[in-house]
């Protein structure tokens, strides 16, 4: 039999990615959604093959299109956007118009799923919340994401991530214990996170779908998704104390806590048994602190007064450590350490370049950008990337022609009527200088174009 | 209780009110509300979680099982690593928190995977039947031992099985770091998350420091990607009749989920700094010391940022700040101006003051064209303990307390999403070490 690594590596083979079957193929997604929470569900949808339709407000565009991090644009676009929107058709509609409603209604009577994530009511307002679809399309599977659901008395309470983080006890939980200083949760993880789940949630309404041919409503709320992740609550339940904030310690593993080496980085250690403990206690030198009663077994270890100590002397050798040598003998010896990746280490790590956990992204419009891969990486239907985000309303063509089969003179009334349209010149909104628009088949789908 | 109380009027902070179909919509409310009896989505498979020392294992079977698939999870006969991985060692009968929170729906059984070359037997026999295994021994190890996807996927095309591990089953460095063991804390450092989290490089040691989140998030993230995962490949499966391995590695984790740490470091060619409590993208987006406790407080667009320093009394800041890129936290000292002037005045008002304040506002700008649509939103920071008690989740039934024979009373959250047909659902949560050998035994063995 072949080794086991040269069979996993032809298994998995990054460059082999393209050729294999995409498992949401000939699905069809519309997407009401904005910001990060609901764009997250329907990109994973989109990386497994869906064709996912993503509705903007013409000229304006999504909300989060210019938010990019402290201002700065990559060729006059949204440098994470592209992460968030990856693989979608971008069409611009505005909706307040009847006859945009229309083409919405239109659109999906052969959809399978919906989604939107504005304020709750807002769809049901507007004529394209699940009432409405479920009337043209009764199998529809409408996901609608909000801050804290769509029934209950803070419904209608207008939501962010960091709200989700507030309301669930998240936010309060990152810092250090008897002071204020505590943090957010980073990168919008209140959405990312829901996002995630959203789309597994998804994934399973459709496996429901084809076997009893139902589609269904989902209500996902980012603060419930948030406090499923807290045994906090069980803690406080069974012990009467509050857990709280407890710093750089994970108060639930031996030793487990972020340090500084001598080499002035930052590590994060810990031991998930107390073999991984011998391991540790080895790698110091310290063998005496397995005959230590403090330390005799897991649970005496994690003791509150057991663990601050044995925290201060695997700190003590960390200071005296490079980060390095504590790598090598974590393998060595078995136990958990691993250096605290910045965002630079993390692009070019050689590992996540040669797994294509971060991938070099050619794009037709924007070049080479790297983009993070998926968080599973299945063997025959992966996930992938097929192109970055577009302009506002740049498949507007190619979507309403062949997906709806609309006339050229019926796109050019829609268009007088501004009830369909593209960018304003802002950045975030446009294509990139350098790109010439008439030159583009896509967005000129069914017009000659000037090779 | 019923959902819609008598005559009083629900509030409504945006422009739009107003439904389609009032009572289509009780419908749909009524159905979420009531998960309890509606079908199981997974009630056809089977899931092996023999996951080892690695709590993202047990977090993937539990979203399988909440979702209604028949969940076995195999431990040697002293118990899985995490039943012992609690905090300050408080447990119950020897279990620990985080497994009696995770404990749902799930069968129990003691096979000696490591040890014991019969019960390898045994797991295969298991696997026969399975839709999914999941495991997190070093990658190549159940290979060895005969029971990897290899093995498994000859005698069951259809098998799904999840590998998880900190560095995954292919790559050099796999190989190299095959035996490396997991944990949440180096699934947060070494996957980007730590290096986001803490307080500003002028601020002293440790505080400056790369700071670990406060829950398990790496290991969350790593069990969803595994789910995630999971589900695509059971779309397939249902389809084609084919499984798959799917290989999850740790230190994807946060990279991988947000994509930002991958596509920053790209563009910007620097890592970024740690800014404190401040935002790289919106201001203010953060939370501020009140009168008793602290708020979070979101005013990012124009338009909501001039209706807070309306709430608060500061409207003489607007000049000072008055383009979008003023309040951006890139000129740090300037954005940290504005984060002590806010604070100044939060400080003087209790925390529900100033989210009606906030809500009177918007309400009056939803009606108003004068105002410019502005939604700042304050929202108290609570506890979990604080989040336990509101009226939100009681009525959402996202909390459930249970009792269990051996474990006792205790509160766990649940009912994450609800759904009209097939939502998911906690029906138990005893975890006895090989409570269902016999179970298991008679039902798929024999």
């Amino acid at each position: 039999m072949k080794d086991f690594f040269s069979y996993t590596s032809d298994l998995f083979d990054p460059s082999r990615i393209k050729d294999k079957p995409e498992i949401l193929k000939g699905l069809r997604v519309i997407d009401f959604t904005h910001v990060i929470f609901g764009p997250t569900a329907s990109r994973i949808l989109g990386n497994y093959g869906a064709e996912v339709i993503k509705l903007e407000l013409p000229f304006y565009g999504d909300l989060w299109r210019p938010a990019t991090y402290w201002g700065r644009y990559w060729k006059h676009s949204n440098p994470i956007w592209h992460f968030i929107t990856q693989n979608k058709y971008f069409v611009s509609i505005d909706l307040k118009l009847p006859e945009a409603k229309d083409l919405v209604y239109r659109m999906a009577k052969d959809a399978d799923i919906v989604l939107e994530n504005f304020a709750p009511g807002t769809a049901e307002a507007w004529g394209v919340g699940y009432t409405s679809i479920s009337k043209i399309n009764p199998n529809i599977i409408y996901l609608s994401c909000s801050t804290y659901g769509q029934y209950g008395p803070m419904r209608y309470f207008p939501g962010w991530d960091l709200l989700a983080q507030a309301a669930s006890g998240v936010l309060s939980l990152n810092g250090f214990p008897g002071t204020d200083r505590y943090y957010k949760l980073p990168d919008y993880l209140g959405d990312f996170f829901p996002g995630n789940l959203g789309a597994m949630v998804l994934l399973l309404a459709l496996y429901y779908r084809n076997k009893t041919g139902k589609g269904q409503y989902v209500d996902l709320s980012q603060t419930e998704s948030m406090m499923r992740i807290l045994y906090h609550f069980t803690y406080h339940s069974i012990t009467g104390e509050a857990l709280g904030r407890t710093g750089h310690a994970d108060p639930a593993m031996v030793a487990a806590s972020i340090f500084k080496t001598r080499d002035g980085r930052f590590i994060g250690i810990a031991c998930g048994t107390e073999k991984q403990f011998e391991g540790l206690c080895d790698a110091m030198n310290k063998k005496e602190l397995l005959q230590d009663r403090r330390f005799s077994d897991y649970f005496h270890a994690l003791q509150e007064k057991n663990a601050e100590e044995l925290r201060t002397i695997v700190g003590e050798w960390v200071k005296v450590t490079d980060c390095d040598d504590i790598v090598r003998l974590a393998n060595e010896k078995g136990f958990a350490a691993a250096e605290v990746m910045d965002d630079k280490m993390l692009c070019e790590d050689p590992w996540r370049r040669e797994r294509g956990s971060v991938i070099l992204f050619n794009d037709e419009m924007y070049g080479e950008l790297a983009i993070a891969g998926p968080t599973s990486q299945l063997s025959k239907t992966p996930a992938r990337t097929k192109w970055l985000a577009r302009p506002v309303g740049y498949h507007n063509r190619y979507v309403l022609k062949k997906f709806l089969g609309l006339s050229e003179e019926e796109l050019d009334e829609l268009q007088r009527k501004k009830v369909i349209g593209t960018f304003d010149d802002k950045p975030g909104l446009k294509p990139p200088l350098y790109y010439d628009l008439e030159k583009d088949p896509l967005y000129n789908y069914g017009r000659e174009v000037a090779k | 209780m019923s959902l819609f109380r008598k005559k009083e009027k629900e509030k409504v902070y945006t422009r739009y009110s107003g439904m389609a179909d009032v009572h289509a919509w009780r419908g749909v409310v009524e159905k979420l509300s009531t998960p309890e009896g509606r079908p199981d989505v997974l009630d056809d498979i089977l899931v092996i979680d023999a996951s080892y020392a690695n709590f993202s294992g047990i977090v993937a079977a539990s979203l399988f099982a909440e979702f209604g698939a028949e969940v076995i999870k195999i431990e040697p006969p002293e118990g899985d690593p995490c039943r012992k991985m609690t905090p300050y060692g408080r447990n119950v009968k020897g279990v620990g928190i985080p497994f009696i929170f995770e404990g749902r729906n799930k069968r129990y059984m003691t096979l000696d995977l490591q040890n014991k070359p019969e019960d390898r037997e045994t797991f295969a026999k298991l696997a026969k039947k399975a839709a999914v295994v999941i495991e997190t021994f070093p990658a190549g190890d159940m290979d060895s031992w005969g029971i990897g996807y290899r093995q498994l996927s000859e005698t069951n095309p259809g098998l799904i099985y999840i590998a998880i591990t900190p560095y995954g089953q292919y790559t050099k460095k796999a190989e190299e770091f095959r035996t490396f063991p997991d944990s949440d804390i180096t699934t947060q450092t070494g996957s980007g998350l730590a290096a986001q989290i803490g307080d500003l490089p002028t601020e002293p040691e440790p505080y400056n420091w790369p700071l670990r989140a406060g829950m398990w998030m790496g290991w969350y993230i790593t069990g969803l990607g595994a789910a995630l995962g999971g589900a695509a490949a059971l779309m397939y499966r249902q389809k084609e009749g084919e499984g798959q391995m799917i290989d999850v590695a740790g230190m994807d984790a946060y990279a991988c989920l947000t994509g930002i740490p991958v596509s920053i470091g790209y563009t910007w060619d620097k890592p970024r700094p740690r800014i404190g409590v401040l935002d790289f993208i919106l201001y203010p987006y953060g939370h501020w010391k009140c009168k008793d406790g602290m708020v979070a407080i979101v005013a990012s667009r124009d338009q909501d940022f001039r209706a807070l320093l309306k709430i608060v009394g500061r409207w003489d800041l607007e000049d000072d700040y008055k383009f979008t890129a003023d309040r951006i936290s890139d000129i740090i000292d300037q954005a940290m101006a504005l984060h002590r002037a806010i604070e100044k005045k939060t400080m003087k008002k209790g925390a529900d003051e100033l989210t009606m304040k906030a809500l009177k506002y918007a309400v009056k700008a939803a009606q108003s064209k004068w105002r410019g649509g502005g939604v700042p939103i304050v929202m108290r920071v609570m506890t979990p303990e604080m989040a336990r008690n509101q009226k939100q989740w009681e009525i959402r039934k996202s909390f459930m307390e249970v009792t269990d024979e051996t474990l006792g009373k205790f509160t766990i959250s649940t009912g994450f999403v609800k759904m009209t047909e097939s939502p998911p659902k906690v029906k138990w949560v005893t975890c006895d070490i090989g409570k269902d050998n016999d179970y298991v035994a008679e039902k798929y063995l024999s």
